[in-house]
């Protein structure tokens, strides 16, 4: 009898560990996936202008491309977070 | 209103504004006030128009090269933003472009009318609207300006040329076909704003501000002509805030300062106010003009910085291009006419 419950309880961890884990990597996910839409919004406009910038005056292109790439840090935020999840 | 964020109309707008940022400042033209034709030619072959001058160069000189050459890039320019312009913004600079169709065809009938070689009128001719470079050399090849309004058959302005050109060749003048003409073209244009296509209401408010500062200029030049009061109400463009009505009343004022207060109770602009108010007491003519456009191209400036990504940017920039190419004309016209430059200063629309 007391072995059973000890086997049933064992089980039950296991399962609570394995979904606590399911559920950070969600997180994660969500926490790089989400971060990333919102750099794609961002840089659109950003990317757009550039372009068009770059396409009237090549000199534009170093500093088009620096405030391109500016949003990305968003996403790089939410990549720690999703790393700090998991690790 | 009118604000669209997608990527095109971004891409396209800031490439509107970065050309309308290489344009001519006032600096530019006070040093070319002090120059020869020859000189002004090679200065502006320095910029924009650099690609023209080059081409050109061979062919032309003088006055001639320098004409021939801003036609051929203000041509090149307008064609250029029709191809890059997106989806409902193209059709509405199609829209505005095709002012240039009823400028090119007037300009064929007038110079066949009196005469004049072809090569002479297709120098001028600025093939910026719906009708291409090739059919205008179909048209200008054809003798009988008859044939050449046969030729427009299918053409939007068909209707009206048709309708109006056989009185027009019986007078010998085509002032009447052409406010015929512009008054169909601003009436298919609010049609177009009103039709319900995105972006619509900001076309219509820059359309009735054009509107607006257009029947304004008219009051003016008639009450330096002194024209006869029947004709005035034909000279009326509809659609903008100021009211056929009180258009003919304002005609009828004879006192100058009456007139002003007249007009400014009347207009519903405000930039157009405070010129009014200047304007008391003023008598020249191209003066007023030029402050007129001034106004006009200030308040598109506003227009375009509360709707960064409509139709303005590129209406700003394809009127600001205008300007310059008509201020680079006066400019060498007035330098080969020996005016001095002061004068020639007065006349430009900076």
């Amino acid at each position: 009898m007391a072995a059973e419950v000890v086997a049933i309880a064992a089980t039950d961890l296991a399962s609570i560990q394995a979904s606590q884990m399911g559920m950070k990597a969600i997180g994660a996910g969500l926490a790089v996936g989400l971060t990333g839409v919102g750099t794609g919004v961002a840089e659109m406009g950003i990317g757009a202008a550039a372009v068009g910038a770059i396409a009237e005056n090549k000199d534009f292109f170093g500093l088009g491309l620096l405030f391109t790439v500016i949003p990305e840090t968003i996403v790089i935020f939410g990549l720690v977070v999703g790393l700090l999840l998991l690790f | 209103m009118g604000v669209n964020i997608s990527a095109p109309y971004i891409y396209v707008c800031t490439r509107m504004r970065v050309r309308k940022a290489k344009l001519l400042p006032k600096e530019e033209y006070m040093r070319m006030l002090n120059m020869s034709v020859s000189e002004i030619t090679r200065i502006i072959g320095e910029t924009e128009y650099k690609q023209e001058i080059d081409e050109l160069g061979t062919a032309f000189e003088g006055m001639d090269l320098l004409e021939v050459a801003l036609s051929w890039n203000l041509a090149k320019e307008y064609q250029k933003i029709q191809e890059i312009a997106p989806g409902t913004l193209k059709a509405f600079t199609q829209d505005y472009l095709r002012r240039w169709d009823i400028q090119n065809i007037l300009t064929i009938l007038r110079g066949k009318v009196q005469g004049e070689k072809t090569g002479k009128i297709k120098e001028i001719l600025i093939p910026a609207g719906s009708l291409d470079k090739i059919m205008l050399d179909r048209l200008l090849a054809e003798d009988s300006n008859d044939r050449i309004i046969e030729l427009l058959k299918g053409h939007r302005m068909y209707a009206v040329l048709a309708r109006e050109f056989p009185a027009a060749k019986e007078s010998g003048s085509f002032s009447h076909m052409e406010n015929e003409l512009y008054k169909q073209f601003y009436a298919e244009i609010l049609g177009d704003t009103k039709a319900g296509i995105k972006g619509g209401a900001s076309f219509l408010s820059y359309i009735q501000l054009e509107i607006d500062i257009k029947n304004v200029k008219t009051l003016f030049r008639l009450r330096a002509d002194a024209q006869a009061p029947e004709g005035v109400r034909e000279m009326y463009i509809s659609g903008g805030t100021l009211s056929p009505t009180d258009f003919t009343s304002l005609n009828a004022i004879r006192d100058s300062n009456e007139f002003i207060d007249q007009l400014r109770a009347s207009v519903r602009n405000e930039s157009l106010h405070t010129l009014l108010d200047e304007m008391k007491g003023r008598k020249a003519m191209h003066d007023i003009e030029i402050r007129l456009t001034r106004v006009q191209l200030e308040q598109m400036e506003k227009m375009s910085k509360r709707n960064p990504f409509s139709i303005h940017p590129i209406l700003v920039y394809l009127e600001k291009k205008k300007y310059e190419v008509f201020n680079l004309r006066a400019l060498a016209r007035g330098k080969e006419s020996k005016l001095p430059s002061d004068k020639i200063a007065e006349y430009l629309v900076m």
